[in-house]
């Protein structure tokens, strides 16, 4: 019997394959979508699944604002007052340059680690022992790709790595690549014996970037237990205030997803962001399912006499369910194989263009067959029981004569299930053109800045600063140069500032830009009142410094005017307003813009920023790297465009946003597949209509109207249901960022636009070439 | 005297549409015995059809009585009805209703596998039924592959492969030449006097002659009985 079902199954297919092909196409799609989309989510959800990260947790502050880094002091002294605690510190960073052989480079992913560390993070141990590797000064862990980078083949324990010019250590350790979902990633640990000398282990507000405190808890150890000595202990070692100073204990799986603790360092993301594309998903397995409930019972007409002579026959109805359900069941497994098939080669060949740091291996496991094994069965179960029950209810007698399938039933659902498909993609659509917009406004509206044709680097040494800004200057595709410690969006010194005098008593705290005198015009920063900043003698003392509008208000000054002239006291030293800035973003967008200060500071000067004249801008780079390199010859010329800076604080919302662009042209694109299905099978039931209408003189254009009409108004209906919906669901997205743009009806005006041009192109053909057909041939066949 | 194995009284059957009520079929009474040949004759519209139809259990009278085999089977669920069909009555169509999809071996095959029948046996009697109605040849073809003649033979092997007591014929030679019509007709002769009861719907007072009987039928009601000789 099953082999009878599959037999036809498979015979129905050859014979009505364009019926097959939209259906298997669409649902590979949707399959490998799904798949796709589930490694993603699973790897985001998934981060820092280390061995025993149900009890490890960062100690972080919360002084002002929460931060992820803390001193280097808190580490010893939790050590010495919590035994019970296995705590680490790391210094960690970004990147690192390093020197093997005479050979240099810049790698990713460089921390200073104690011997601590190896104890919480379970590395896989290639080479070295965990205990000991950390332990000694100039001691260096790599991990198995930048052990072969540097070394190819050779064993590189014991070989020295000079790192950043100052430390030559020797590898003690390999360890395996980490996977891609690590909050701090690591390919290479200098051990934090090596600099312990040089670094500050008592000032509690002495704080760095990268600076990360991890600790363990034995098991059994309830972590409220540690977060209620914290304060004790703050007053114990440093006299420091509970009320003003908290030490929250952060747990390690939430580092990803903790929007409080937003900085340069590590970007956390908000979970919603893979619940939407997860939603995304759902969307694309519906679309794909209606598909096949579309098509199925659209193909139920041609087989009401099947189905009839089948009854006649004998056949049951469970049996016609079955047999039906067996057809449904042949043609998921044949989309199942080419969708993982798919899914596979995706991630082989484009998941970097997703930024997906997840592999296929991935989907042989267990978790991942169980839900491919999931939606192949609601998909049989949704796709074809439907069908199968409005297939085998025909009458024999009126599916013989070939009425069943003109029956309403059938067509009035899948009216309904046309215009949620219509629906699901205007939402898609709308959700994209959303994204693209708040995509656009994150890296190019409303900065507050210039950021065109300026690139920026590091200056290693203080005392060649002006050699340098000399040599910049003569170089001809060299518009302007600025010093400062970093251009607008490079954020990384903040201060206390107070203002007694006008009730401002506690410390509030600023960002404190260290610039030259041609900072501000550089970068086109708006002067709201007073003077720019200007050269001052080294020696002098006083701070005159020109203040951005934000902190102005904190100090209760609502006009710009009249705050110059002001002072305050920044980092406990008077301070003298002499102009007022416009507020820029010199952060991401999801942040609140801040207080800040522009002081004039030569000795803080570690980065150049250029601006560079249009037209040759590789020839002029080039020549920078020269004269850089003239100058430095011990480090690598690295520099980084700002537009490129201010788009890498949004890399997370690019990389779902490319997620989203590419998920939505699918769900669009598997709808169309069923749409064009539809028409088709319309088409054909409705020659004779066509062929009568010829006859009686209808032209060609009012029977594509005919057909076109119908979907016209579905589409109609389709928006009432999305637009709010969409609306509701971005408006949501949105509010995630402190900084957003406002929804416009226009966004709708284009999705529908949009969702209409797609049926008509969809639709063109079948109809075109229905109103086509000789009306003698069309009516002869009946 | 031996029970009729039909046996129908009053039946009535309409059509309603919401303006007009369409009587098919009139307090119609008609005798069927084992082992006739009946023909069913009249114009257009007459309520032929109707009758077969209901008479194959396709479709349920709305009023009057209808005894299959001793068995009031009027009001009979559709599982029920399905359940008497397939083991009893074999179907004839005009347009032959063979299905495109399955070959000659498995269209006649068909039956058996709705009645339960294990593999080796369904292969032997599909092979027998073949063979007798000299179709062997093309056991493994697809109908759009054979003649109108072969399909309706093929057709014919489908209906009596479950060796059913009771043949449905409605128009059997309607789509057929008359050398071919007339081969099909002499097939259901055979079987007639192997003892089938057959009961065919016809235009063609050429084959209404092969039958024992016709009933001429005018808006659904009996009108006339022919005896035929």
């Amino acid at each position: 019997m099953i082999r009878n079902y599959i037999k036809t199954a498979f015979r129905n297919i050859r014979r009505n394959w364009s019926y097959a092909f939209l259906n298997v196409f669409g649902l590979t799609l949707g399959i490998a979508s799904c798949l796709v989309i589930f490694l993603i989510v699973r790897n985001e959800l998934n981060y820092d699944n280390y061995a025993k990260a149900d009890r490890i947790y960062r100690v972080t502050l919360n002084a002002i604002d929460f931060n992820s880094n803390v001193s280097l002091a808190i580490a010893p002294k939790m050590r010495n007052d919590f035994p019970e605690l296995r705590v680490a510190q790391v210094m960690y960073s970004h990147d690192v340059m390093v020197k093997v052989d005479n050979k240099r480079f810049r790698d990713n992913d460089f921390a200073i680690a104690d011997e601590h560390l190896p104890q919480i993070f379970d590395f896989k141990w290639i080479a070295g022992d965990p205990k000991t590797a950390l332990a000694e000064p100039n001691s260096l862990v790599l991990n198995e790709t930048l052990a072969k980078k540097y070394f190819g083949d050779a064993n590189p324990m014991g070989r020295v790595i000079n790192v950043e010019n100052q430390i030559n250590a020797k590898v003690t350790g390999v360890i395996k690549d980490q996977p891609g979902n690590r909050s701090v990633p690591l390919q290479m640990m200098l051990s934090f014996e090596s600099i312990r000398k040089q670094v500050n282990l008592k000032e509690f507000w002495n704080i760095g970037g990268g600076f990360f405190t991890f600790v363990l808890l034995p098991p059994n150890y309830p972590v409220q237990r540690l977060q209620a000595r914290m304060p004790a202990f703050l007053k114990k070692n440093w006299a420091l205030n509970p009320k003003e100073v908290r030490l929250p204990i952060q747990p390690l799986r939430d580092i990803h997803f903790d929007q409080r603790y937003i900085n340069n360092v590590i970007t956390p993301v908000s979970r919603d962001t893979y619940y939407a594309l997860f939603g995304v998903a759902l969307l694309i397995i519906i679309t794909a399912c209606i598909n096949f409930v579309n098509l199925a019972t659209a193909q139920a007409i041609r087989r009401a006499k099947e189905v009839g002579v089948r009854k006649v026959l004998g056949a049951s109805r469970t049996q016609l369910v079955k047999q039906f359900l067996g057809e449904t069941s042949v043609l998921v497994f044949i989309a199942l194989v080419l969708g993982v098939s798919l899914a596979v080669f995706f991630l082989s060949v484009a998941g970097g263009w997703l930024n997906i740091k997840t592999d296929a291996t991935q989907l042989a496991q267990p978790v991942v067959i169980g839900w491919i094994g999931g939606v192949t069965f609601a998909v049989i179960l949704i796709a074809g029981l439907y069908p199968a029950f409005v297939q085998s209810a025909f009458q024999p007698v009126d599916s013989l004569k070939n009425i069943a399938g003109r029956m309403s039933k059938g067509f009035t659902l899948r009216k309904g299930l046309v215009v949620a498909q219509f629906a699901i993609s205007q939402i898609l659509i709308v959700g994209t053109l959303i994204v693209a917009h708040q995509m656009d406004y994150f890296e190019n509206e409303d900065l507050g800045f210039n950021k065109e044709s300026v690139v920026s680097f590091y200056i290693p040494d203080g005392k060649k600063t002006d050699m340098l800004k000399n040599e910049l200057l003569n170089n001809p595709g060299v518009e302007q140069v600025t010093l400062s410690n970093g251009a607008p969006s490079y954020n990384n010194n903040f201060g206390p500032f107070q203002a007694p005098d006008r009730g401002l008593t506690k410390d509030d705290v600023t960002e404190t830009k260290q610039v030259d005198e041609n900072y501000i015009d550089m970068f086109s920063l708006k002067m709201l009142a007073g003077e720019k900043i200007t050269k001052v003698d080294p020696k002098d003392t006083v701070q005159n410094v020109v203040v951005n509008q934000t902190l102005i208000e904190k100090l209760g000054i609502l006009n710009p005017d009249k705050a110059v002239g002001e002072h305050f006291v920044l980092n406990g030293q008077r301070a003298n307003i002499i102009g007022v800035l416009q507020d820029f973003q010199s952060e991401s967008k999801h942040k609140k813009r801040r207080a800040c200060v522009l002081i004039y500071r030569p000795g803080n000067f570690f980065m150049a920023s250029v601006k560079i004249r249009p037209g040759a801008i590789n020839k002029t780079i080039e020549r920078i790297g020269k004269s850089w390199a003239g100058l430095f010859p011990d480090n690598l010329f690295d520099y980084q465009f700002l537009d490129d800076h201010i788009a890498s604080f949004y890399t997370q919302e690019q990389k779902v946003y490319t997620a989203f662009k590419l998920f939505s042209g699918i769900a669009i694109l598997i709808g169309c597949l069923g749409l064009y299905g539809l028409i088709m099978f319309a088409a054909a039931q409705r020659t004779k209509e066509i062929g009568i209408r010829k006859v009686l003189g209808a032209p060609i254009a009012s029977i594509i109207t005919l057909f076109s009409k119908e979907f016209v108004v579905l589409i109609a209906i389709a928006f009432i249901i999305a637009a709010p919906l969409g609306y509701y669901m971005m408006n949501n997205w949105l509010s995630n960022y402190a900084y957003h743009i406002t929804i416009g009806p226009w966004t709708f005006v284009l999705a529908v636009i949009a969702s209409i041009i797609i049926a008509v192109i969809t639709i063109a053909y079948q109809t075109i070439k229905a109103a086509l057909v000789n009306p003698v041939k069309s009516l002869r066949s009946e | 005297m031996e029970a009729p194995m039909i046996k129908i009284t009053d039946l009535e059957k309409f059509y309603r549409t919401e303006e007009v009520e369409t009587i098919a079929l009139n307090k119609l009474s008609i005798e069927v015995k084992t082992g006739e040949f009946v023909a069913i004759m009249g114009p257009s519209g007459c309520g032929k059809s109707t009758l077969l139809n209901i008479l194959g259990m396709l479709d349920d009278p709305d009023e009057g009585s209808y005894v299959f085999n001793g068995v009031e089977v009027a009001h009979f669920t559709e599982r029920k009805r399905a359940d008497l069909r397939k083991h009893n009555i074999g179907f004839v169509f005009q347009s032959f209703n063979l299905i495109d999809e399955l070959t000659v071996f498995e269209n006649v095959e068909l039956p058996l596998i709705y009645t339960g029948v294990p593999s080796a046996e369904r292969v032997k009697r599909v092979e027998e039924v073949l063979d007798k109605m000299q179709i062997m040849h093309r056991r493994n073809h697809y109908p759009q592959q054979l003649s109108g003649g072969q399909q309706q033979r093929v057709a014919i092997a489908r209906a009596v492969v479950n060796k059913p007591k009771l043949i449905l014929a409605d128009e059997p030679t309607g789509n057929l030449d008359s050398s071919n019509g007339n081969d099909v007709m002499e097939l259901l002769t055979d079987l007639n006097e192997q003892g089938t009861t057959i009961i065919m719907v016809t235009h063609s007072e050429h084959d209404a002659r092969y039958s024992h009987r016709i009933i001429r039928l005018l808006d659904g009601q009996t009108v006339v009985e022919n005896i035929m000789i």
